[in-house]
């Protein structure tokens, strides 16, 4: 059985990884220890977990233009994530991932996120604007 | 897109290579966004340090400049992760201190003006109402959008860089006029006197309505405020909220009253905020047990009547054992405020004011934190308390005496 979440706007090829599922905004720079992909910020609600080689559900974003050059570093160091799906994104973000050549998507609304877990396998295809758990029981 | 003779050419990179995958990108970028054109731009600001940029970020702008990439508009940059000078408690990486050096010589090569400033808008350039641009700093964006008027969306990384090479961007988000109507009331019935509770009441508004797209409009502001109290109000709601833009009725350009504001638009909800508000905002944050702790003046960097300010409330006092404090400001101002005396005056109490660079964006901060043991760090920027904290600082937010007082007696208060 598989079920599929739709998007709003998507970009980038078609990805399939683990979720990592966040309950809050992202930034790279206020949450993340951009040498080992770890959240690393105190009391974020994925502290202590790591991005690398995730699709990451992420409901808001946070700031700020880091994100502009840290995904294609973090993509240099092998250590980024295999995808970002935003409820709301910024056009930082956009342009990080452009650059990264990280498939990217907003417009996960609150309910789709709410059927997402950490850990869970999803196929991602920016060119259909959607997201199917694989394997969902 | 619809693109002109002259963005075809450039596409079919008939302008050069650098300027050929400048575009292409840009068209990327456009399209996620539903762009239709794109929109000349007058300036660019560029934010690229090798902090953020990695090696891989250095490794693209080699590219650039090997393909002879240059400015078409004029262009600044933003604050950098590497004090030059010799600081003790810092000791960054001499062989990223290299490469630092070589970014800053490939910007300058390609025709931008090195001011290592996320405060160009008070010290470099001010766009007028309506001039469209493209500044790669948060804090800078909302400054522009909401107190100038003037037109730009947060252009991070490359996209900066090909704002710069292109002397244009896709018109999506900010340029656009239905983006720029107000979506939230926000009601202020708090005395706002000090930078720090400008930035509290970006807080109180960001961070629960985190959305890119989401501009409040403030009413009920009876005294007329500074430019530094607007940065840090525009610098926090951009930190906690991701917001481009804001209106403030009877104080920015395009909020006259608030039927401007909102141009027809019925907002989102009305927000309160009180005098009890901006205090509990203060009062939410907790010290912990620590042997050193630092004091942060920056996040943005200081005007020169900050600088002017905080000289006055250090002297005759000195920097407490146990307690660092750290000034950041640019190189304009460093040189005002030295000719000035604000600098020896700082300094004598103590301060370490670092050139060029903003704090939480410092190379091997997580380290020099460790390094020195400091667990508290106190600021009067609401933004500087967010931005920070992927590196396991304690943050405190205080009012800017408070944050001297504690500089200069080690109580945390």
């Amino acid at each position: 059985m598989s079920t599929k979440l739709q998007l709003k706007r998507a970009w980038g090829p078609t990805v399939e990884a683990p979720v990592l599922v966040m309950k809050e905004g992202f930034s790279p720079r206020y949450d993340l220890d951009r040498w080992t992909g770890v959240i690393s910020r105190i009391g974020h609600t994925a502290e202590g977990q790591s991005i690398v080689g995730k699709i990451l559900i992420i409901p808001t974003v946070k700031g700020g233009v880091a994100a502009g050059w840290a995904f294609y570093d973090l993509l240099h160091k092998e250590i980024a994530p295999l995808g970002l799906v935003f409820g709301k994104l910024n056009p930082v973000m956009v342009q990080g991932a452009i650059l990264a050549n990280i498939p990217i998507a907003d417009g996960l609304d609150q309910e789709s996120m709410l059927m997402l877990h950490s850990g869970q396998n999803v196929r991602f295809d920016p060119s259909n604007k959607n997201i199917t758990i694989v394997n969902f029981s | 897109m619809r693109l002109t003779d002259l963005e075809q050419s450039m596409l079919d990179g008939k302008q050069g290579e650098a300027v050929r995958e400048a575009l292409a990108f840009q068209l990327e970028v456009g399209r996620f966004f539903g762009a239709e054109r794109f929109v000349p731009i007058t300036n660019a600001h560029l934010m690229g340090d090798i902090e953020v940029m990695g090696n891989a970020g250095l490794g693209l702008l080699r590219r650039l400049s090997d393909h002879h990439g240059h400015c078409a508009v004029s262009t600044s940059t933003n604050a950098r992760c590497m004090h030059f000078g010799e600081v003790d408690e810092l000791r960054q990486d001499i062989v990223e201190i290299e490469k630092e050096k070589e970014i800053v010589r490939l910007i300058k090569d390609m025709g931008a003006v090195a001011t290592d400033t996320c405060i160009n808008y008070q010290t470099v350039y001010q766009p007028k109402l309506g001039e469209h641009v493209a500044w790669g700093d948060t804090g800078t964006v909302i400054y522009a959008n909401s107190v100038l008027g003037a037109r730009t969306n947060y252009e991070g990384g490359m996209s900066s860089f090909a704002a710069s090479l292109t002397a244009r961007t896709p018109a999506y988000g900010f340029h656009l006029d239905e983006n720029r109507r107000g979506t939230l009331h926000v009601n202020v019935k708090a005395q706002l006197k000090d930078t720090a509770d400008w930035g509290a009441l970006g807080k109180i508004i960001g961070h629960p309505n985190q959305d890119y797209f989401s501009v409040p409009v403030f009413h009920g502001i009876d005294e007329m405020p500074l430019s530094d109290h607007l940065k840090h109000l525009g610098a926090s709601l951009a930190s906690y909220g991701s917001m481009a833009m804001y209106h403030m009725v009877g104080v920015t350009p395009e909020a006259m009253t608030s039927a401007q504001a909102f141009s027809g638009r019925h907002p989102d909800h009305t927000i309160e905020v009180t005098n009890a508000d901006i205090a509990s905002v203060y009062s939410a944050y907790n010290y912990l047990e620590a042997q050193a702790n630092i004091v942060v003046f920056s996040g943005p960097q200081l005007s020169i009547f900050e600088m002017q300010n905080i000289a006055k409330l250090f002297e005759g006092r000195h920097v407490a054992t146990g307690m660092h404090v750290f000034v950041t400001t640019n190189h304009a101002v460093w040189s005002d405020a030295k000719r000035l005396g604000y600098v020896e005056t700082l300094e004598k109490s103590g301060v370490k004011i670092l050139q060029g660079v903003c704090f939480y964006i410092l190379q091997r901060l997580t380290q020099i934190r460790e390094e020195n043991g400091w667990t508290n760090l106190i600021s009067n920027s609401a933004k500087l308390v967010n931005t920070i904290t992927a590196h396991r600082f304690n943050t405190i937010l205080r009012k800017t005496h408070q944050c001297v007082d504690i500089a200069c007696t080690g109580e945390l208060t």
